[in-house]
């Protein structure tokens, strides 16, 4: 079909589909701009008479290829706004070659990338190493649709969505081990052991943190847990979720383990490059390479995208005022932000060691995340005002300060001696 | 229907892999996709909770731990693994057998008669929830304490039991 005979049908169509029982946003507000490529499709398909199940399937398809689209870009925005980031916290420039303040970097890593060799070694097993990269990438693409990213732009509206992001993220573990086995040499296999024991570990610490959430909203739903952090205290405090004692200290644990599941910095044990090459993609070169920095790129977008959700009010407005802007562009907003701090902790923290690491999430992060919950019951019940504000956050405190106590005492850095050098 | 007949036969073939191979690697991720077809085939069927939670328990857990566990003990010799396989063989045919014919005549006879079909049986998983944790608190609370009992238990069994008087391998 000719474009402007397509035009002609999504003009006629038009009446069609304001009469139309569904209610729609209206097409072409700021609010419902990023749904535009869905609409347009249900239209069209509305236009040529297409079977019911047609219509679904590809407005479904237009919802994931937003969401696609969207993140892949933000994923090669990202990969240069990271090395200028870091590059301008160590004091250097950076990349600065290709365009004017290296803006067409991406593109030439990309061909870079998509032009190497791919190299499989002769010990591995190709199947299983051809399949490692897909794994990674596809959890991360799938927990990415179920983020509500405006009040309307919701691609997977789930009633279990909390339940279906953390099922995915378990897939990405998998993956990991197939990558670490399937290269059939030490520095993989090293690398993926560190992966899965740093998964498992910080994935309780993850998920306790995200309950308390759950408790007090009542619900599995993504989009439910945003609408009930809307409104204000005092007509100008957010009622989001970490400005409360429990939502604090929850989303204070949430940030670390969710940097960890990450793995990055400081938490990059897995593909340490000064002790293990690159861990599980030590044998991978070319497609396959960048399809692991991709899986990790958007599965960091879908971590942040999830602590914002569950934490920061989701795609609600900070202030009362400024609600006429896009819900989107907030959400969108604190993702920038978020990701900010997130290479502001790579550039600052040194690389933690393995006995360190264990030691954090299960004597550190657990227990304080295991007393969120009671704290959040606490809170629910004490009525959620100055009081309970007190007593919630004495209750946090106290054991807090105990555990530092003892980790003062037992765990301080004490002068090392190496018998090597002396 | 057809999700069912579409998923049966590869859940089949990927048990009877994870069962034949002789890599203990192989029969692990094999077993890992198993469970994840077997969730596959709640989610069609409607029970997206329990589905999703077979997913996260058995795949992300059960899988993850048995693949672990092969990674921090020594592999087993192949050939004496093939050597045992027609007694393994033998062996688990006598084992499945009975209860294979046991579900055959079960099915054979059929609901009982006046039994109810719900045709589509959808479960929000608040009731769900509510069930479990406000009518059948007390099972659930002794389960708790039970696990917890048994990781306690297995902490103790796994503690260093070496010189007490030496200090920690590491700080």
């Amino acid at each position: 079909m000719r474009v402007p005979a397509l035009i002609g049908l999504l003009m006629g169509a038009l009446p069609a589909a304001e009469s139309a029982a569904i209610p729609q946003p209206p097409l072409l507000t700021a609010e419902a701009l990023p749904l535009l490529p869905q609409h347009l499709v249900e239209l069209t398909l509305q236009a040529i008479k297409a079977p019911e199940w047609l219509i679904s399937l590809g407005s479904l398809a237009a919802a994931a290829g937003t969401v696609v689209a969207v993140f892949s870009s933000g994923f090669a925005l990202l990969s240069l706004i990271e090395r200028k980031t870091l590059a301008r916290m160590q004091n250097r420039i950076g990349p600065n070659r290709a365009g004017i303040f290296g803006i067409l970097q991406p593109v030439a890593d990309g061909i870079k990338l998509l032009t190497k060799e791919d190299i499989v070694p002769s010990k591995a097993e190709w199947f299983l190493h051809l399949l490692a990269p897909v794994l990674i990438v596809i959890p991360s693409i799938l927990a990415l649709g179920v983020i509500p990213y405006g009040r309307e732009w919701n691609p997977l509206p789930l009633e279990l969505g909390l339940v279906f992001f953390f099922a995915t993220g378990t897939m990405t573990e998998v993956a990991v081990f197939i990558a670490g086995w399937a290269s059939g040499s030490k520095f993989p296999m090293l690398g993926a052991m560190r992966a899965i024991s740093q998964m498992v570990s910080y994935e309780l610490p993850l998920i306790i943190s995200a309950l308390s959430v759950v408790m007090l909203s009542g619900t599995l739903s993504l989009s439910g847990i945003v609408e009930h952090q809307a409104g204000y205290h005092l007509g100008f405090l957010p009622k989001w979720n970490i400005l409360t004692p429990w939502g604090l200290v929850a989303g204070i644990v949430f940030a670390i383990a969710a940097n960890a599941e990450s793995n990055r910095c400081p938490f990059d044990l897995p593909e340490g490059e000064s002790e293990i090459v690159a861990g599980h993609m030590t044998e991978y070169s070319g497609f396959k390479y960048a399809l692991f920095f991709m899986g990790e790129y958007l599965g960091l977008f879908a971590i942040s995208g999830l602590g914002i959700t569950l934490f920061l009010g989701g795609w609600q407005a900070p202030l009362p005022g400024l609600d006429c802007v896009p819900s989107w562009l907030w959400f969108f907003g604190k993702l920038a932000v978020v990701i900010f701090v997130f290479l502001w902790v790579r550039a600052t923290f040194p690389r933690v060691r393995i006995d360190q690491l264990m030691r954090f999430a299960w004597l550190c992060l657990i227990p304080i995340a295991l007393l969120t919950l009671p704290v959040a019951a606490l809170w629910s019940f004490t009525g959620q005002g100055a009081l309970s504000w007190l007593l919630c956050s004495a209750v946090l405190a106290v054991p807090f300060i105990i555990i530092s106590i003892i980790f003062n005492r037992r765990m301080a850095p004490t002068i090392r001696r190496y018998h090597y050098a002396e | 229907m057809i999700p069912l007949l579409l998923l049966s036969p590869l859940i089949l073939l990927a048990a009877l892999g994870a069962v034949w191979k002789a890599r203990p690697v192989h029969a692990a991720l094999l077993l890992a996709l198993t469970l994840a077809l077997v969730a596959a085939l709640y989610l069609t069927i409607g029970a997206e909770f329990i589905g999703l939670v077979q997913f996260m328990v058995y795949v992300g857990g059960v899988a993850i731990l048995i693949v672990f566990a092969l990674l921090i003990t020594r592999p087993g010799d192949e050939a004496a693994e093939l050597a045992r396989r027609p007694r393994s063989l033998a062996m688990g045919l006598a084992c499945v057998t009975p209860v294979l014919g046991l579900l055959l005549y079960a099915f054979s006879k059929g609901l009982p008669a006046g039994t109810a079909l719900e045709t589509n049986p959808a479960l929000p998983v608040q009731a769900l929830g509510q069930e479990l944790f406000e009518n059948s608190v007390p099972a659930v609370l002794a389960v708790g304490v039970l696990l917890t009992a048994v990781l306690i238990g297995a902490a103790l069994f796994a503690r260093e039991t070496g010189d007490p008087s030496e200090p920690p391998a590491s700080r």
